[in-house]
């Protein structure tokens, strides 16, 4: 059971043209990107099966670099992330392959990303609606559902938002 | 707590004596621990995104990137003032209004996925006809789109919601589906007929495949979304009539898992199949990647390609 709550559904409010090969990729991006606690330094991006085949016309590329860089899925700039990281002096190189050996699914991502003389892998699949999993990370096996930055809370950890709302009597 | 079919969610409309909508409502606000209020707000943040969106999309006559969707919608508009429309006045506003939403889309506009961005057309035209002619308030609609996350809701948990994982009719026919169910319980139908209306819809859509032109979310989804509004009229009326769904809706939605599952990897949303490869689909594509593919350099493996940006 993925999709949690009608929000998973009616939603997210995002840039067009897709919710499995923009939304859900940018959110995989700004995972990436709070995980390193900022942007890379240079960044190596594989993009499986239906990502490899159709990025282009999707912006799958621009997605992935805008969450990289700390967008949001309704971030007005995402299309324009590829020449923004360029202004940034972001070094980017994109793979495109048949099949993810380490999942299944035909929207799969790897990116692998250094920042301050680290190297961070985070391994994504997006799931359709804006929702993304994060199943490898730092070549662990992880399962972090993901939805878009307009989610309630990042379910990932499953904690309470920050400002609960009061008490109801 | 969790709905896992359809046949749960009428149980539990019948056990409380309430519409899908409220039935939805109810578990978002046990499952969130956000009163009634806060869920409905947000809900209704998202209509006004949509209408943000169609207002957009209704008036630009401008072409996406690709300079192969936009101005359709205004083309549907002139047509609607100047000629009655053979489809109606619901389906034709609904149409045009799903043309003005996916056309907004395609220029990556901001847009709410209903339940995709593919499919983001249907619902909004759906709705927004309903308000144009009928007068149904956006507090209406937000209960409308109660009822339609509901059905969506246990279509993507037992099946799927994208083209790239089940094809167009889990994209566009999920959206369908979700607005069929929203029509007849906004126009008063029962939850019994709401979930007939959303089977016999997703019933037309089985079978659709995935196909996009050049990759681009415009040839044939922009249409898909149009058309699909008109089917979910129909769908309403068929199951408002009284007429039932022979097969009950949690084994259509299996079969389409089923369906999706069977379908070439070529048809779910590769651009390596059907309208994608037609020669003028070819193209298309060719005219719009032929300078970047230049910089594409092939590796040791056929199937693997590198490019430095």
């Amino acid at each position: 059971m993925a999709f949690e709550s009608c929000f998973d559904i009616i939603g997210p409010i995002m840039v067009g043209p897709s919710s499995s090969h923009t939304a859900g990729v940018v959110s995989i991006g700004k995972f990436a990107h709070d995980y390193m606690g900022g942007p890379p330094e240079k960044v190596e991006i594989v993009f499986y099966d239906s990502f490899a085949e159709t990025y282009r016309g999707h912006g799958t590329d621009q997605a992935i670099v805008g969450g990289l860089l700390g967008m949001g899925a309704d971030d007005t700039r995402i299309r324009y992330a590829l020449e923004e990281a360029h202004r940034r002096k972001v070094k980017i190189r994109f793979r495109l392959e048949e099949s993810c050996p380490f999942y299944d699914h035909p929207n799969t991502v790897l990116v692998w990303a250094e920042r301050g003389g680290e190297i961070f892998t985070v391994g994504g699949v997006s799931l359709g609606g804006g929702l993304s999993r994060i199943f490898m990370l730092d070549g662990s096996t992880v399962d972090l559902l993901y939805g878009t930055v307009d989610a309630w809370s990042l379910r990932n950890n499953r904690r309470k938002p920050l400002n609960p709302a009061p008490a109801r009597s | 707590m969790k709905i896992r079919s359809m046949e749960e969610l009428l149980q539990r409309c019948e056990e409380r004596g309430k519409s899908i909508g409220e039935v939805m409502l109810e578990f978002e606000v046990n499952k969130s621990d956000r009163n009634r209020e806060e869920v409905l707000g947000r809900m209704k943040e998202r209509l006004v995104k949509m209408k943000e969106a169609v207002d957009h999309g209704t008036v630009d006559r401008s072409a996406a990137p690709s300079d192969i969707s936009g101005g359709d919608a205004c083309r549907l508009g002139q047509y609607r003032k100047e000629s009655r429309p053979l489809s109606g006045d619901f389906i034709a506003d609904a149409m045009r209004l799903a043309f003005a939403t996916s056309e907004h889309n395609a220029r990556m506009g901001v847009i709410v996925a209903t339940p995709t961005a593919g499919s983001a057309g249907v619902l909004p035209g759906c709705l927004f006809s309903l308000h144009d002619n009928a007068g149904y308030s956006f507090e209406k609609l937000v209960m409308g789109l109660m009822t339609a996350s509901a059905v969506g809701y246990i279509v993507a948990n037992r099946s799927f919601v994208s083209g790239a994982a089940g094809g167009c009719q889990a994209e566009v026919g999920s959206a369908v589906s979700m607005a069929a169910a929203a029509i007849v319980e906004l126009r008063g139908g029962t939850p019994v007929q709401a979930v007939h209306a959303a089977a016999i819809s997703l019933k037309s859509m089985l079978g659709l495949v995935c196909d996009p032109v050049a990759g681009l979310v415009e040839v044939p989804c922009i249409k898909r979304n149009a058309i699909g509004t008109a089917i979910a009229f129909s769908s309403a009326d068929i199951a408002m009539a009284g007429v039932e769904s022979r097969i009950p809706c949690d084994e259509v939605i299996d079969a389409m898992y089923d369906i999706g599952k069977n379908m070439p990897r070529t048809l779910r949303e590769t651009a390596l199949g059907g309208l994608a490869v037609t020669p003028t689909g070819q193209n298309v594509k060719d005219r719009l990647f032929n300078n970047r593919e230049q910089q594409t350099c092939s590796s040791g493996s056929s199937n693997r390609r590198e490019v430095e940006t």
